[in-house]
């Protein structure tokens, strides 16, 4: 199917993308730590469905989806060791903690990352370049935590980023608003933010018959 | 010192020359009457109000035998490594990266304003990385040559708190350095941004790294049998 193009989305701090050019073909929708643990542990049910109304509209649309599990194996890290002593533990993989609670299909990407930060050492980067993936709509938990550390890699490779704002959780409101409001500072240093029904609105409005075989 | 006593979030450092002084973008354009953030119209007395403890804890660490590390945020004078969102968003303050100011092309290496004010000049054999992000290991050697010489924990100083030294605290973290972040040495353009950024930084008793006064980490030092 061709690509579908979309309107600029109405963020804050600015219009997103900043060039007014999105498209199902430049695009990347990054699903960060939506996981048993993650979700309980921070009561996030309300962004996953959030995030789940933003990813079935960017599925219709053609858009990359990207998923991202926080995991470590069974030799504690460094870090996950310190992440263990602030009551803040990284699941084991194939554990049920560690499980997505939003289904990928078998299209989509998985990354796989061991800490705080889902382009660390996991070539995600390169996975998005490689598919000329110029934007990234970011939804995931915590705000304060694998959201932001992975949107501020993000913003330094030079992906122009939006963060979905009710789609994200932090550890507490008061962190998650302090992060976004540091996101948009400076004319957006990190990118801009939007509430997912502003971004459904943009992703929904593209001409159909683009989208025709 | 038993390790509860410790200054450092879970582990001691082996030695003082295993600890870094890191100190962030502390350049005219960022600190001074009459660089870029100055020339912008906003307020620059709180990133320059840390230059003199800074200074201080720069003479402590030397004299300490720590090793340390300076950054610098610039860009190549063809600007190949500015990425265009980033020159976007500030062009729309009226002088963005790239322009030319009354200190020089900003934020381009080997301007005037681009230079680390004089009070903390580097000196022969100190570690100076020049980054073209926001985060000091993003497009750099630092890890590298911090592993080379050793330095397993870091002392985090210099501006904004909110933006330069949080993205390089938590790639710190995540890359296994233990930081302390020192609170009276960094600072923000805007002062609750700077409260936020500390407040989720140290939460869960020092998530990404501990905060702390300077003082209380020149007393906490000298527990440090080495």
């Amino acid at each position: 199917m061709s690509d579908a193009a979309f309107p600029q989305v109405d963020a804050a701090p600015y219009a997103w993308p900043f060039d007014g050019a999105w498209s199902s073909a430049d695009t990347a929708l990054l699903l960060l730590g939506f996981q048993r643990q993650t979700v309980k542990l921070y009561d996030a049910r309300a962004a996953v469905d959030h995030a789940a109304g933003v990813l079935a509209q960017c599925r219709t649309a053609g858009l990359t989806v990207v998923f991202s599990r926080q995991g470590r194996n069974g030799v504690l890290s460094p870090v996950a060791q310190r992440r263990g002593k602030v009551a803040d533990p990284i699941p084991l993989r194939r554990s049920t903690a560690w499980q997505l609670v939003l289904e990928p299909l078998a299209d989509e990407i998985i990354v796989d990352h061991r800490g705080d930060n889902a382009f660390y050492l996991t070539g995600l980067a390169e996975t998005l370049r490689d598919r000329s993936i110029r934007n990234i709509l970011v939804a995931g938990v915590p705000t304060d935590g694998l959201v932001h550390a992975s949107m501020r890699a993000a913003n330094d490779d030079g992906f122009e980023c939006l963060a979905i704002s009710d789609a994200c959780r932090g550890t507490t409101m008061a962190r998650h608003d302090a992060q976004l409001i540091i996101t948009t500072f400076g004319n957006g240093l990190f990118g801009a933010v939007a509430p997912a029904a502003t971004v459904i609105s943009a992703l929904s409005a593209y001409d159909k018959k683009d989208l025709l075989p | 010192m038993s390790h509860s006593d410790s200054i450092w979030p879970c582990s001691q450092p082996a030695n003082r020359s295993a600890i870094a002084l890191v100190i962030i973008d502390m350049q005219i354009d960022f600190c001074m009457p009459g660089g870029w953030i100055d020339q912008l119209g906003e307020d620059v007395s709180n990133t320059r109000s840390v230059i003199a403890p800074i200074s201080r804890q720069l003479d402590f660490a030397r004299a300490e035998g720590l090793v340390i590390a300076h950054t610098r945020e610039g860009h190549q004078p063809d600007l190949s490594d500015l990425h265009t969102n980033k020159q976007w968003r500030t062009r729309v303050h009226g002088l963005g990266i790239g322009d030319r100011g009354a200190t020089g092309r900003i934020l381009v290496r080997g301007e005037p304003g681009w230079e680390i004010v004089p009070e903390l000049a580097p000196l022969a054999g100190e570690i100076v990385i020049d980054k073209p992000g926001k985060s000091a290991f993003h497009a750099t050697d630092l890890e590298q040559q911090l592993i080379s010489r050793g330095v397993t924990h870091l002392v985090v100083t210099g501006v904004t708190s909110d933006c330069c030294v949080q993205s390089t605290i938590r790639d710190a973290f995540e890359r296994g350095f233990e930081c302390i972040l020192l609170k009276d040495c960094t600072a923000a353009v805007e002062t609750a941004n700077h409260a936020a950024t500390i407040e989720i930084l140290e939460a869960y008793g020092g998530r990404w790294c501990r905060v702390m006064t300077a003082a209380t980490f020149r007393a906490g030092l000298g527990g440090l049998n080495v």
